[in-house]
């Protein structure tokens, strides 16, 4: 009996043992598998540390050439810092109008039927899946330069970024309410108006809020494709080597910036 | 006032949750209905919202057999009945007075209650409600930060401002402590007696059934097993009721 306990536990401690090694084998071929990962993205970029060093003289000669900003083009940039704002607000505004309905189309507690639900979301997922970038560079081609392709290309994405959001958050409203509506003998739109907008309201304006921050970011660099604000004229003075004039312009983007962050973040804070 | 014959109402699983169920509640009159988990309780009222479509049974309200409606015809019936449950289900963001009016909405459609908005007049007589539930001063407070007993009254509230000729109760005092509940429970009796509605009410609370019933009913496995004045239900019977399947 005890010879038969003793080789029972003799093959316990040795199947243990063997898969001890094993697991640790398993984590150093892990290691190594993450260690290639880095290494060959180092490789792709084609990362060069010496050439930061290098580099450092010619980016202090031009700091050097930027300094000090030149403030006295500081009217010239109020009509692109306006453009740029009203960008992003024409965007959030085409996403918001766009958005709502798709997401009640796009949330399974909503939808009216399951094609409509794949439909809704296949449309957020496209607008969201090409990035505002592309879009703006669609446009431009579209309607021409200007900040109108910038708003369209900012208000379509949006759609994809809202849609999912709303979406997401009329999936996690407390149906309850809705029901209890619905049962009254409330029609539909009023369902909608007196049960479903009150009760994600406030989640959804701090959505657009976040959003809306995002997008001032985003129309800061549409500029560069041509699509109008601050953005164009940051490129053109960097092509034309007014660096002064480009250190300005990141002191007035900084601030926008900035400042944008600051009163999204304070507003939802309220709306919490 | 509400007549149901012969209801049935089996699941696609092959369940049958109800079973040639009949009940007639006059205008007025207050029937508590009691039975153990998963006896029919909570479908039987599902069945005459029509949430739920019978397999088979008629539901007279009136003289309109709602089993026979469906769509537009439907809603427009719903108006006549009105529904409270364990939780107010109150829409927490909006006022207290809000919520009240809401239960107008059924007969107010315009612009105005598209949008989101409410008719004056419809805001004054849910005043008027709010009184009757004793909470006129928690008028313009957001429902969301009210106790679960004055939540449930507000929900009361709500239903009288759908003018309705049925209420279903489904346990509205099961989340409440026994003041409240007692609370509740006088309300809806005194509603039933004023304003002529018929009510039936969904409990697990013995005692409350045997202190504000007019007639209690028992139902179990789908079936109804007695329909009684309350003076006429005896405790062994209402036992019955839930002890388990083998006994």
């Amino acid at each position: 009996m005890s010879a038969d306990f003793a080789a029972h536990h003799r093959e316990r401690v040795g199947a243990q043992a063997w898969r001890r090694a094993l697991t640790s084998a398993f984590r150093c071929v892990l290691a190594l598998i993450g260690i290639a990962i880095i290494v060959q993205a180092f490789i792709v970029v084609q990362a060069r540390p010496q050439d930061l060093i290098t580099g450092v003289h010619g980016m202090a000669d031009l700091i050097r050439r930027a300094m000090p900003p030149d403030f006295s083009q500081l009217p010239s940039t109020f009509w692109p810092t306006l453009q740029t704002i009203d960008i992003a607000l024409f965007g959030t505004l085409v996403g918001i109008v766009i958005a709502l309905p798709l997401a009640l189309l796009a949330a399974s507690n909503m939808t009216p039927s399951r094609s409509v639900y794949y439909a809704a979301r296949g449309i957020i997922g496209f607008t969201r899946a090409v990035p505002d970038l592309v879009w703006a560079l669609l446009f431009v081609t579209a309607v021409g330069l200007g900040p109108f392709p910038g708003g369209l290309a900012l208000g379509v994405h949006s759609v994809g970024m809202l849609g999912r959001l709303f979406a997401e958050t009329i999936e996690q409203m407390d149906m309850a309410p809705i029901h209890a509506l619905e049962l009254t003998g409330a029609r539909r739109i009023q369902v909608f108006s007196h049960g479903i907008i009150p009760s994600i309201l406030p989640s959804l304006l701090g959505i657009t809020l976040y959003r809306l921050d995002e997008n001032i970011r985003s129309s800061l660099v549409l500029g560069f494709v041509g699509a109008g604000g601050i953005g164009f004229q940051l490129l053109t003075a960097m092509n034309l080597f007014q660096y002064q004039e480009v250190s300005l312009l990141l002191i007035i983007i900084f601030v926008i910036v900035l400042g944008a962050e600051r009163i999204s973040a304070e507003l939802r804070q309220r709306l919490a | 006032m509400l007549r149901v014959r012969k209801l049935s109402l089996r699941y696609p699983n092959g369940k049958l949750a109800l079973s040639d169920f009949d009940l007639a509640v006059a205008a007025g009159e207050f029937v508590v209905v009691l039975g153990g988990n998963g006896s029919g309780k909570t479908t039987l009222l599902r069945c005459v919202t029509r949430t739920v479509k019978p397999s088979d049974g008629e539901i007279w309200l009136g003289k309109t057999d709602l089993c026979a409606l469906e769509g537009e015809k439907l809603r427009c019936a719903r108006l006549a009945l009105a529904m409270i449950w364990q939780h107010a289900s109150l829409v927490r963001r909006r006022s207290v007075l809000s919520n009240v009016a809401s239960g107008a909405l059924g007969r107010n459609f315009g612009l105005r209650t598209a949008l989101g908005g409410l008719p004056k007049a419809e805001l004054e007589a849910a005043r008027g409600y709010l009184a009757e539930v004793g909470l006129a001063s928690l008028a313009d407070q957001r429902a969301g930060t009210l106790s679960g007993g004055q939540a449930q009254r507000v929900a009361i509230a709500r239903a009288l401002a759908q003018r309705p000729q049925v209420l279903l109760a489904d346990e509205p005092v099961a989340s409440l402590d026994p003041e409240a509940a007692e609370e509740i429970m006088r309300l809806l009796q005194r509603l039933a007696r004023l304003e002529n509605i018929a009510v039936v009410c969904v409990l697990h609370q013995v005692e409350l059934a045997y202190a504000y019933a007019d007639r209690v009913v028992g139902i179990r496995d789908g079936r109804m097993v007695f329909d009684l004045p309350r003076g006429e239900v005896s405790r062994e019977a209402v036992h019955r009721l839930y002890l388990p399947e083998a006994a």
